[in-house]
């Protein structure tokens, strides 16, 4: 046993001897060139996949994109009254004078009460062609206005008709949060409208609605005109501190 | 062997380590993107990741739709071919109109911590046999052809069988 061992003890000093004397050549030679050269990599290594190498023609080339949120028309194919909405945004630190330059999100219901979103788990996939339809999103001009193409909406049960609205300053910074009320009553655009398909059996309205009850003045109401063979208008001021 | 029709999955990770021009857009702008919509589920910003707002606000589950938004114009230049995935020849072959973003991770003070995935589904294919570690498929069409061109390619990491469907 001893000598077994002696004679391994001997077989590592003959193999780690070189080694040793590699050692001390390498960093005899990096003495003094410290700095090195380059920075460190970031790309990830896909070596031993065992696939193919890229062989075709580069392309397409990327341009920037700005986000499918941003255009007017939101409408995206979906059937519905024509609706404009012209929506000011004013600076509550300003007198309310409009404010230039705000990214204003709107984003509503269908004609039958859906929106476009899918969940965030299981298996549901969608077409990138028009999944964000009914939501859009404009910057306003000197006056602090911008203008939706877009369809009257729909109802779902529980809400009366509304349209969310999300101001931002310039910078892409919260700034309100809120939601466009509709005049009701005889002759109005939900009067005409009337619900569409569904018509207005168990439709919520904005005294009995959990966000617009409390709206006692009618400030979260908006102005709506038009008809329905030419479509309607509707204008609302939004004043925000900026 | 029975012919079965399949789609595939390619689920694109992509975080601050991918270094193409077109990786690099969708992971800055969805950031930026996502940065302004999460202020919507996280007011007076009393979080900073995107796991604390779902801990906390369910309804933040949305955010992935609704960043996706910043997404669909960098796949609209992909012109319907799914990126990355290559048949044996060395060409992209696959071909997609749906897909689902998902944010995996993120953090509205720190874009080194977004990492966010594009599955990318294909349209059909028929899968017709394997060959050794390959699958030979083709473009599934209604009509029965005598003859169909076809692509041999490896499942692949990230790459997996969405779903089938027996046609003969």
């Amino acid at each position: 046993m001893e000598r077994k061992n002696f004679i391994r003890s001997l077989m590592i000093g003959a193999i780690s001897t070189p080694v040793i004397i590699e050692a001390c050549k390498k960093s005899s030679v990096t003495d003094g060139t410290s700095s090195g050269s380059g920075t460190a990599g970031t790309t990830t290594s896909t070596n031993g996949t065992c696939t193919v190498a890229p062989t075709e023609t580069e392309g397409p080339f990327p341009t920037k994109a700005p986000a499918s949120y941003v255009r007017s028309d939101i409408t995206d194919g979906r059937s519905g009254y024509k609706l404009t909405a012209k929506i000011t945004i004013g600076n509550l630190n300003n007198n309310c004078a409009g404010l230039a330059n705000a990214i204003v999100d709107i984003w509503h219901c269908d004609a039958e009460g859906n929106y476009s979103e899918y969940g965030g788990s299981g298996m549901q996939s969608i077409n990138y062609q028009s999944v964000h339809f009914l939501r859009g999103r404009q910057i306003t001009d000197a006056n602090g206005l911008v203008t939706f193409t877009s369809i009257f909406p729909g109802w779902y049960s529980g809400r009366a008709t509304h349209i969310h609205v999300h101001v931002y300053n310039a910078a892409g910074t919260s700034l309100n949060v809120t939601q466009i009320a509709f005049p009701e009553g005889t002759g109005t655009s939900l009067a005409l409208v009337n619900g569409y398909n569904k018509g207005m059996t168990g439709y919520t309205y904005n005294n009995a609605d959990n966000v617009f009850s409390d709206d006692k003045t009618g400030v979260e109401i908006a102005t709506v005109t038009g008809t329905l063979v030419a479509g309607f208008e509707l204008t609302f001021k939004l004043n925000v501190k900026a | 062997m029975s012919r079965k029709v399949i789609t595939l999955c390619y689920r694109k990770v992509i975080d601050t380590t991918n270094a193409n021009a077109w990786d690099k857009f969708v992971h800055e702008d969805s950031f930026a993107e996502f940065k302004m919509q999460a202020q919507f589920y996280n007011e007076e910003q009393r979080f900073t990741t995107f796991a604390e707002m779902l801990l906390h606000v369910p309804e933040a589950e949305k955010l992935h739709f609704l960043v996706s938004a910043a997404i669909t114009g960098y796949l609209r230049q992909l012109n319907g071919i799914i990126p990355d995935i290559l048949d044996n020849l060395g060409r992209r072959f696959l071909t997609f109109e749906n897909f689902k973003f998902e944010i995996i991770n993120s953090d509205i003070n720190d874009i080194e911590k977004h990492k966010i995935a594009i599955n990318f589904f294909s349209k059909p294919l028929i899968w017709h046999d394997t060959i050794s570690n390959q699958l030979l498929v083709s473009q599934f069409k209604e009509t029965n052809e005598e003859e169909a061109f076809t692509n041999l390619f490896q499942i692949q990491p990230f790459v997996s069988i969405h779903a089938i469907k027996n046609i003969d």
